[in-house]
Formats: structure tokens, C-alpha cells, sequence
């Protein structure tokens, strides 16, 4: 076997034990990767213009912005309310019918389910395609398509948990044990009826519990969604900075921060159920 | 009543797995098959319910020639055949019951079969099967909170629910440890003794087939190089099937890569 | 029936009223999002807007997809994408370090690390985009905002897989030690610390991935990287120019995921 051409260049050393052996040590790659990593900080920090020093100099600004948002303006809570059920509404919608149309697409992605691997690669390479492009870069494209409001939100969120729990899935289905189904065929039912009694039983709750989690994330995303004018509350971030008025981006905040942890929680205990 | 006539059957890779087996297995036998890995056990009992196609030669069950059942026919002759495996093939996300009733899908309405909602009488038939094998205490628990021993009894239970003829047990006990296996083994004899169901079994575990069994098959490269009653087995004939250590099969035999 | 059978007939839990109620909070909840979200369909508008993306996709600005000057072309645009996820993620990492080992309840009393929980519960809901608009104050629009926003928002995540990690640790292999009679330093630098670098290296891996996705957005607020160009050319409707990006930002995704995900089974396994 050829050695690798590190090993060539850093020879192995050589240890030779009392009995006569000889054991060879690969050198370590760790210097070669810290130098790797410390030319590709080198490089990032001149092609983004990394300063310390106005970190140090003008950082108040942050402060300054996040001490305005307290405290938060409280009056402005009843302009949130409407921008948030279309938020939350947002998130439901696109979650469910992006986890609906996972089923399918998982299915047809499943090299065990599915025998044809042309069929399988192009699905696989679909929903990997469909899952590189950031949530907020599809929802702009969906505003052109759909107009300004909730339905490109909507959208967004249904492409991105249909490439999320597609993806997720097909790994999930791979790597189920064929041996129940195998048992059910041996015992005389039929390939789909043991599909529904092996497999389904198996793959369930997996995925419940992730596409409970992708909803938990969409609210997060769903939230800024509105910065390209796709609804929900981040329209009213977007337009509370622009005002510069901090107090009530303080409160959109605040409330936030209150829904997702009380969905956080609502999730995660059924998520626990499911395992 | 199975009977092998002349059958043999190759691997499309050209490894032979049977060659030239002749036998005859009467109705309520109890039959264990030794020989060692990859030496075409497994491949012998799954032909029974044509988990495996043979080659040549014509495999006849209950006067039902095997190799000639298409499509529906096929499944209908598997629910007279049980089928036990070494590593149990249950749906462990799932409630031990549930996974008992499964052996009833195929007489359920298309709107039960799809939602998984069982009569009340296949449910008795469920409990009494996990009766017989004494878990009735674990019909509602999760299958994986169940012990290997455990778990293997409520195969068991399943292919009784079955009610078949024929019992196929691929290596029913090498998961198990040797106490459980026991266990295992003295429900099988009880099976047996109890409903005169034929019973296959291929077993690693010397000991227990001729402890348990009453006729031993050894096979040897696809081959029947012994077939005779349990007591008759010297440790002659066990040379013969096992051979020397030299013959000792690589681990990436045929067997463990088609199973 | 044995009475035994009938007995366990009997204890069959009943989750019907369990299963009916959440079905009927499900369904409501369905019928309440529809009520919110505009269902509207393609309009004519729409129909050609989006027959306008896929043309672009497919007929790219080829001279601004492979323009390796750097000025402007997708490359060096990516380049700047790909250098703003890697300074974010490598400042993240490091802060998020002293807040993981101060969230491990292993480590830390309960209190402080309930308290340093709730403080990146809070660090986290904040949207990027919102800190990129804040640092856009302190630095000027540019990629240096965009390094800022990413640092911060990397920490939320990476330091609860940090926490996990640090809360996983074979403790076997300290107990082995001491029974070799090693000293508390020794047993950090030889039986933790090897533990902690791979599996850190690999969660960090696995962020930057993610943040390379986050960093093309962040150009949305004028925080650098591809998202401003992206945005420009479709309101100025370059559909040939949107493709060029879109394909630009799709191959370094997609090559970026293969090739962390490589790096991080080749940690994994050694």
C-alpha cells in the first residue's frame, strides 16, 4: 500500500522494541491542520475587516441599543398580537404540510423501501438541494412569486421542514432493522402490510418527535421572516429599528422569548413521551 | 409432513448452499440441524417457507409442492409456518400484544388492517398465546423493556398465535445465555409435546439439540452427512459434521453475508 | 378464557379519550392557521416571476458566476460568505468554552448554571438579524458586522453541545488514573482534555456549517457576504444574475456539508 503523501514527506518514526520489533509511529497531522486553520483566520480577518480596536471604541453602541430596549415599551403590546398569531400561524401551517409531504419523499429517497436507485438519488438530491437555501432567501423568492404576506412565509417554512424531516427520515428508514419485517413476510403478510406493522410502528414516533422539533425551530425562523415581508412579527422588527424605537423591539423581543420557551416546553414534553 | 427430494441450491455468487438433500420430516418431530456456520442450515429451514428459492429438485409440505405457489398462494401456505430468530425480528417500539396480534393481520377488514384496531377475540387468541409461554404479566409493556429471554418468548408467542404446523427456529438461543436458553428450549419440547407441531431447530449448542431433540440432521458443506436419532450421535459423527479445526469457515461466509 | 387472560383482557389501557383530545387540539389548530394565512395561489404576476427564476437558473450570468476577480463576482462574494461563518464560528467557539463549563451542572453549582442557562435562552431567541442591525451600529455596514453577529449567535448552540459533551465524559478513564496514582493536572491534560478537543472540534465543525447558512442572510441587513447582491438583483429583477447566486450559494452549501460531515466521521472514528 502507498503512504500517504504526509507520510512521505514527515517520515514515521521508528521504535524498536528489546524483542527485535519495529513499530512505526504515523508524525502527527495536528500541526499541518493548526496551520490550515491559523491561514484560514488570517485570510478571514482581512477580507472582512476584523478591528478590534472599534469593538473597543464604539462597542457602547451595542450596549447602548440593548440598555434602550428596557424597559420594554408595554403599550406597544397591543400591535403585537396580531403579527404573532400570523407568526405562530405561519409556522403551524408550513410545519404540517411540510412534515405531511415528507412522508412520500422519505419514502421514495428509502433505498429498502424503495428499490430503484435513480429514483432514490434523485429525491436524496432534491431534498439536500431544497435544504441549503436558508429559510429567509426562499422566503424572498416566495414574496416575488406569492406577493407580500403570510402565504411566502408559509412556504418557506414548508419547503424548509419538507428538506428537514425528508432528509432526516430517509437516514431514519435506512437504518430501521429489516428483521420485523422479514418476521411479518415469513409469517405470511403482505410487503405492504409489513411496511404498516414492522416498519410504521418503528418510524413513528422518530418522526413525531421531528417534526415536533422542526416546528419548535420554525417559530425561531417565522419570526424574522417578516424582515423580507413575509409576515408575522418581523415586520414589526424591522420596522421598530428602522424608528430606532428600541423600547418596543425590546417587547416583539420579550414576547418572543416567552412564546418559543412556552412552546419549547409544550414540544419537548411530548418529545420525551415519544422516546 | 416436508419432504426434500434431490434439492439443491446455489447462491448467485456460485456458492452452493444445498447439495443433493433428501429428507423426510414427519408431522410432530422435533429436529435439530447442526453443522457449522455457513454450512447451509439457515439456508435449509428458510427454504421451507420459500424465504429462499431452491435451485433444482421439488420440496413438498403437507402434499403442497413449494416451489409452485405464486403470489397469495405463497403467503397463505407461510401461516402455516412459524418462523423463530436469533435476533427475535420484533418490532420493539411497540407493546408486546400488539406484536403478537400481528399474526392476525392478514384475516382483518381493509379499514382494521390500516388502522391497527384488533377484534376482541383475536386479542384473547393474543393473550393466550403469551399464556402459554407464561408472559402474560408483559402483554402492555414495550417489547424493549424486555429481556433477551423475554423478548424471544413473545416470538414465540406470536408464530403459537399463528397456530401453525410447522415451527422454523434459526438459532433460536445464541442470543440467549445459557440459563434462559434452557428456558426457551423447554418451551419448544412443551410446544411439541402439547400440539404435536413439527419443530425445526438449527442450534450451534451441541449439547442442548441432543439434549432436547429427538432426531439430529448434521450438515456439512450443503450436504446431509448425518441424519439418525439424538441418542445415536457419537463423537464420530460429530467429527464428521464438524471436521477438523482446520475447516473452520471464515466469519464472511455465505451464510452470515445472505442472512 | 382463562380468568388469568380475562384479567389482563381487562387492564388494557384505554387511550382513546388520550388520542381523540389530541386529535381535536390538532385539528383546531389546522383550522385556526388556515384561518390566519392568506391562502393565495399563483397569479400571472407570480407565474412569471417564478418562470423568470428557473430560466435564470438554468441560463446564468456565466461572467459573473466565474468572476475570480475580487471585485464583486460570486466567488469572491462567497469567499467573503465562507470567511465571515469561519471567524464567527472560531470566536464563538472559543467564547462559548468558559459559558459551557459554567452552564455543566458537574461542574458548577445548580444555581450558576441555571442561571447561565437562562442568559443564552435569551442570547438565542434573539433573531441574527436583529444583532446584525445592532452591530451594524458599532462598526459600520460590512462583513465585520456580520463576524460580530455570527460570534454571538454560534454560542447559544455550540455551548449546549459543549455542555453535553463535558457532561459525557468517561469518567472510567479518570477513575483508571487515579488508580495509577495521577495527579489532578495529569488527569486533566491526559484523561479529559484529549476527550474534550475532538468532540468540541466536531460539534464547532458541525456550527460552521450551519453558520455558513445563517451568514448568507445576514447581507439581508447589510452585514456582508452574498445575501445584499442576492437581494438587489431580484428587486432590480437580473433574474440571469439571481441564478449565478443562487447556484453559487447551493454548490458551497451542499460541498461545505459533504465535506464537514467527512471531517467530523474522521474525528469520530480517529
Amino acid at each position: 500500500m502507498k503512504e500517504p503523501i504526509y507520510d512521505q514527506i514527515f517520515k514515521p518514526k521508528t521504535y524498536t522494541l528489546s524483542n527485535g520489533k519495529e513499530v512505526k509511529q504515523r508524525a502527527s497531522r495536528t500541526p499541518l491542520v493548526l496551520l490550515v486553520v491559523l491561514l484560514v483566520t488570517v485570510l478571514s480577518w482581512e477580507a472582512t475587516n476584523v478591528d478590534l480596536s472599534a469593538l473597543r471604541t464604539r462597542g457602547y453602541q451595542f450596549v447602548i441599543i440593548l440598555t434602550d430596549m428596557f424597559p420594554p415599551n408595554l403599550n406597544f403590546l397591543n400591535n403585537i398580537w396580531g403579527p404573532l398569531f400570523d407568526t405562530i400561524q405561519m409556522s403551524l401551517l408550513g410545519s404540517i404540510a411540510g412534515a405531511l409531504l415528507a412522508i412520500p419523499f422519505a419514502l421514495l429517497s428509502s433505498s429498502n423501501i424503495i428499490k430503484n436507485r435513480i429514483l432514490n438519488g434523485f429525491f436524496k438530491l432534491f431534498l439536500s438541494i431544497l435544504r441549503t437555501l436558508p429559510t429567509l432567501i426562499t422566503a424572498l423568492i416566495a414574496t416575488f412569486v406569492f406577493g407580500l404576506g403570510t402565504m411566502a412565509g408559509t412556504v418557506a417554512i414548508f419547503l424548509f421542514t419538507l428538506s428537514y424531516i425528508g432528509k432526516l427520515m430517509y437516514e431514519h428508514i435506512e437504518n430501521v432493522d429489516m428483521g420485523a419485517f422479514e418476521a411479518h413476510e415469513s409469517m405470511g403478510l403482505s410487503k405492504v402490510q409489513a411496511f404498516r406493522y414492522a416498519i410504521v410502528p418503528d418510524v413513528l414516533p422518530t418522526y413525531l418527535s421531528v417534526s415536533l422539533y422542526a416546528f419548535e425551530g420554525n417559530i425561531r425562523y417565522a419570526a424574522i421572516l417578516g424582515y423580507v415581508g413575509a409576515g408575522g412579527v418581523g415586520l414589526l422588527l424591522d420596522e421598530r429599528l428602522g424608528w430606532r424605537d428600541y423600547p418596543s423591539v425590546g417587547m416583539v423581543l420579550l414576547i418572543l422569548m416567552v412564546v418559543v420557551f412556552i412552546i419549547e416546553r409544550i414540544s419537548e414534553y411530548f418529545r420525551m413521551k415519544l422516546t | 409432513m416436508i419432504e426434500f427430494k434431490d434439492v439443491n441450491k446455489t447462491y448467485p455468487n456460485g456458492v452452493t448452499a444445498l447439495s443433493n438433500v433428501n429428507l423426510t420430516i414427519d408431522q410432530g418431530e422435533f429436529v435439530a440441524i447442526i453443522g457449522l456456520s455457513g454450512a447451509g442450515k439457515s439456508t435449509l429451514i428458510r427454504c421451507i417457507n420459500r424465504m429462499h428459492e431452491i435451485n433444482e429438485g421439488t420440496l413438498t409440505v403437507n402434499n403442497v409442492n413449494v416451489g409452485k405457489l405464486k403470489g397469495k398462494q405463497v403467503r397463505d401456505f407461510r401461516r402455516k409456518i412459524g418462523m423463530i430468530f436469533q435476533s427475535f425480528n420484533l418490532v420493539t417500539r411497540t407493546s408486546v400484544i400488539n406484536n403478537v396480534l400481528i399474526s392476525s393481520v392478514p384475516d382483518l377488514s381493509a379499514w382494521r388492517k390500516f388502522l391497527g384496531i384488533f377484534p376482541k377475540e383475536k386479542k384473547v387468541e393474543a393473550l393466550e398465546a403469551l399464556d402459554k409461554v407464561g408472559i402474560l404479566d408483559k402483554a402492555y409493556n414495550r417489547v424493549d423493556q424486555l429481556s433477551g429471554g423475554q423478548q424471544q418468548r413473545v416470538a414465540l408467542a406470536r408464530t403459537i398465535a399463528q397456530n401453525p404446523d410447522i415451527i422454523l427456529a434459526d438459532e433460536p438461543v445464541a442470543s440467549l445465555d445459557p440459563v434462559t436458553a434452557k428456558v426457551v428450549m423447554d418451551d419448544f419440547k412443551r410446544i411439541n409435546k402439547e400440539t404435536n407441531m413439527s419443530i425445526l431447530i438449527n442450534i450451534h449448542h451441541v449439547e442442548l439439540a441432543l439434549e432436547y431433540a429427538d432426531r439430529v440432521i448434521g450438515i456439512r458443506k450443503g450436504e446431509v452427512v448425518y441424519d439418525g436419532k439424538s441418542e445415536e450421535v457419537t463423537q464420530d459423527v460429530l467429527d464428521e459434521i464438524y471436521g477438523s479445526l482446520d475447516n473452520v469457515p471464515k466469519m464472511d461466509d455465505v451464510e452470515e453475508a445472505e442472512v | 378464557m382463562n380468568k388469568a387472560v380475562q384479567l389482563q383482557l381487562d387492564k388494557e389501557p384505554n387511550r382513546k379519550l388520550y388520542l381523540s383530545t389530541i386529535a381535536a387540539i390538532l385539528i383546531a389548530l389546522i383550522i385556526w392557521s388556515f384561518m390566519g394565512v392568506n391562502i393565495t395561489g399563483f397569479d400571472q404576476r407570480g407565474t412569471q416571476i417564478a418562470s423568470n427564476i428557473f430560466s435564470g437558473l438554468f441560463s446564468p450570468d456565466l461572467e459573473f458566476l466565474f468572476d475570480f476577480t475580487s471585485g464583486g463576482g460570486v466567488p469572491s462574494l462567497l469567499f467573503e460568505t465562507i470567511a465571515i461563518a469561519f471567524l464567527g464560528t472560531v470566536f464563538g467557539s472559543f467564547l462559548a468554552i468558559p459559558i459551557s463549563f459554567l452552564m455543566s451542572p458537574s461542574i458548577v453549582s445548580r444555581p450558576v448554571a441555571f442561571v447561565t442557562r437562562l442568559v443564552v435562552i435569551f442570547i438565542r431567541t434573539i433573531p441574527s438579524l436583529v444583532y446584525g442591525l445592532m452591530f451594524i451600529r458599532v462598526t459600520g455596514p460590512g462583513p465585520y458586522a456580520g463576524v460580530l453577529t455570527m460570534s454571538l449567535t454560534s454560542i447559544g448552540m455550540i455551548s449546549r453541545l459543549y455542555v453535553d459533551v463535558i457532561e459525557n465524559l468517561d469518567r472510567g478513564v479518570l477513575e483508571a488514573m487515579t488508580s495509577m496514582g495521577c495527579t489532578t493536572y495529569q488527569k486533566v491534560r491526559y484523561g479529559i482534555l484529549p476527550q474534550l478537543f475532538s468532540s468540541f472540534l466536531s460539534v464547532t465543525i458541525y456550527r460552521y456549517d450551519m453558520n455558513l447558512r445563517d451568514a448568507t442572510i445576514l447581507g439581508l441587513v447589510g452585514a456582508g457576504g452574498i445575501g445584499a447582491p442576492l437581494i438587489f438583483a431580484m428587486r432590480s429583477y437580473r433574474w440571469s444574475e439571481v441564478g449565478s447566486i443562487l447556484i453559487g450559494l447551493v454548490v458551497l452549501i451542499l460541498a461545505v456539508e459533504i465535506f464537514s460531515n467527512k471531517l467530523r466521521e474522521r474525528l469520530v472514528n480517529g
